[in-house]
């Protein structure tokens, strides 16, 4: 029985994962998130759940962020950095196969983590901070939604970069870049009292650009 | 099946102002071992590249097994192993676990992996290091995995770019005996290097490639018993060479040929006892005899005469 192309670099992704050790950067958002809100309800004395669950969230999400810039970059920019291309590159596969492979798991599993993350959150928030009620900025659905297409947004920047400029340390510059540079405009219409569901709509069409992009500039890829 | 196992035609390549490649034209039919030979910056490494489907041609056409290498890619490159310069390496990875990669992509079935993982490796002296991670193998036990990688699969050309570089000595003579034991089971050998001696001892042609053009096919191993003859040695002289002198001392159908001043060869009908009356003839004749070769391939001799001493560029 052979392997389709697709779960032959689904396994290579998860592989690289493992031996690297890098998968042990999936456990900060379902671990460090909610602890590190749980430490932030109690000793802030946070007065309502919403407001637990938003300060929670943030926390989560900036962790998450952390760990899909880092697995973006390296999915793609380690390998040809490092020249390992030159081997696999030469392989009878597709390179849009090559690449759904990494994304799939890269993406899949930080979106993943930030998920349990976020549950874990809402459940802490729920235990430790009892009085419902209050008023937020945002709604708490909202963010949860905006959070995974912003992240889906930076992973796809960041894998941009990382075939643009062949060097994940250059990828994760760039995304740590649009990751200021988004926040700060979500800030912004925040402050200004305009944020919508709009923004995180704009970034999930700029992912699919971005991740199109990808696709057919790694297809293209010469040594 | 094509008979042309890989197939190089009007190919230019260039890399911004400067052209890598102009124009060159070849042919490498199944089963044949073929060192490709020229100084750095010929077009070696280019031209692997273009064969693998790493790069593409600014013009011209390449193909492997009659797949064009643009339009059928992966037909293409099912057909072939490649190690291309010195690739970069995962260095958290085992070989196992590249060499099992590797199958996997190749088509290799799942209860034939291992053992085809295994068998590559074993050819190349490296089956036990397979658990290591490549990160902490030698110079030359790295190489070797990587040529295992090539080679899984059981490719019918293999496309190696300078694969006995880092080698030691012992590995070096044992992955010959691979290459040419892999060559007399019919596979196609296209090797790119600049050890003359590792050509050749595998090879039974060589291309010199100067300036990105091709400037010599010719075999490795020219006819040297011609006209009859059945043997032919290269004589060396303490005295310079002079071959009318030599011609009437030799019998024919013997025959001699100016090497050099003070080399000359002799070609002979015979085995040993021709060869001895030879000698025995230029001796007392006054020919003062510093030594005897048998006649060999000297590729060496040819390349510098075709390619001649060249800057890098």
């Amino acid at each position: 029985m052979t392997t389709p192309a697709v779960f032959a670099n689904i396994r290579w992704e998860v592989t690289r994962l493992v031996r690297s050790r890098r998968v042990f950067l999936l456990s900060i958002p379902p671990v460090a998130g909610p602890i590190g809100s749980a430490i932030a309800f109690l000793y802030f004395h946070v007065q309502y759940q919403s407001t637990a669950l938003l300060l929670g969230l943030l926390v989560t999400g900036g962790l998450s962020t952390l760990v899909m810039l880092d697995l973006s970059a390296l999915s793609v920019g380690e390998e040809l950095s490092r020249r390992a291309h030159f081997t696999l590159f030469t392989l009878p596969e597709e390179r849009w196969a090559m690449l759904a492979g990494r994304v799939i798991v890269v993406f899949g599993a930080s979106l993943a983590v930030y998920a349990l993350g976020a549950a874990l959150v809402s459940v802490l928030a729920a235990e430790l901070v009892p009085a419902t009620g209050g008023s937020i900025a945002i709604n708490s659905s909202h963010l949860i939604e905006g959070v995974a297409v912003m992240l889906l947004f930076l992973g796809a920047v960041t894998l941009t970069a990382s075939i643009i400029t062949r060097s994940a340390s250059e990828a994760l510059v760039a995304g740590v870049l649009s990751a200021v540079v988004t926040v700060a405009v979500a800030g912004y219409f925040l402050l200004q009292g305009t944020l919508t569901m709009l923004f995180p709509a704009v970034l999930g069409v700029a992912a699919v650009i971005a991740l199109g992009w990808s696709f057919v500039s790694y297809s293209d890829l010469e040594s | 099946m094509s008979t042309e196992a890989l197939l190089m035609r009007g190919v230019t390549k260039r890399y911004g102002t400067l052209d890598a490649l102009k124009d060159v034209t070849f042919t490498i039919k199944q089963g044949e071992a073929v060192g490709y030979l020229g100084p750095n910056g010929a077009g070696k490494t280019t031209t692997l590249k273009l064969f693998s489907g790493l790069t593409r041609p600014d013009a011209g056409a390449v193909s492997v097994a009659g797949f064009d290498i643009l339009h059928e890619r992966q037909k293409a490159l099912t057909r072939i192993g490649v190690l291309v310069e010195t690739p970069g390496i995962l260095p958290y990875l085992s070989g196992t676990d590249l060499l099992m990669h590797v199958a996997e992509v190749k088509g290799v079935p799942l209860n034939e992996r291992m053992a085809s993982v295994q068998a590559a490796a074993s050819s190349l002296g490296v089956k036990d290091q397979l658990g290591r991670t490549l990160g902490s193998l030698s110079t030359g036990l790295l190489r070797r995995v990587l040529l295992a990688s090539a080679m899984v699969g059981n490719p019918t050309t293999l496309l190696l770019d300078e694969p006995t570089l880092g080698l030691d000595p012992a590995a070096r003579a044992d992955l010959r005996v691979t290459l040419k034991g892999l060559h007399k089971k019919g596979t196609t050998i296209f090797l790119t290097t600049h050890l003359i001696d590792d050509v050749e001892e595998v090879c039974g042609r060589a291309i010199f490639l100067r300036e990105g053009q091709v400037a010599g096919d010719e075999a490795v191993s020219p006819e040297i018993t011609g006209d009859g003859a059945t043997g032919a040695i290269v004589v060396k002289t303490l005295d310079q060479v002079n071959l009318a002198d030599i011609t009437g001392l030799i019998k024919p159908p013997s025959a001699a040929e100016l090497r050099s001043e003070r080399e000359v060869v002799i070609r002979f009908q015979g085995g040993d006892a021709a060869q001895s009356d030879i000698l025995r003839a230029l001796v007392t004749g006054g020919v003062r005899v510093l030594g005897v070769s048998p006649l060999g391939p000297d590729l060496a001799a040819r390349y510098m005469a075709t390619v001649g001493r060249q800057e890098a560029v």
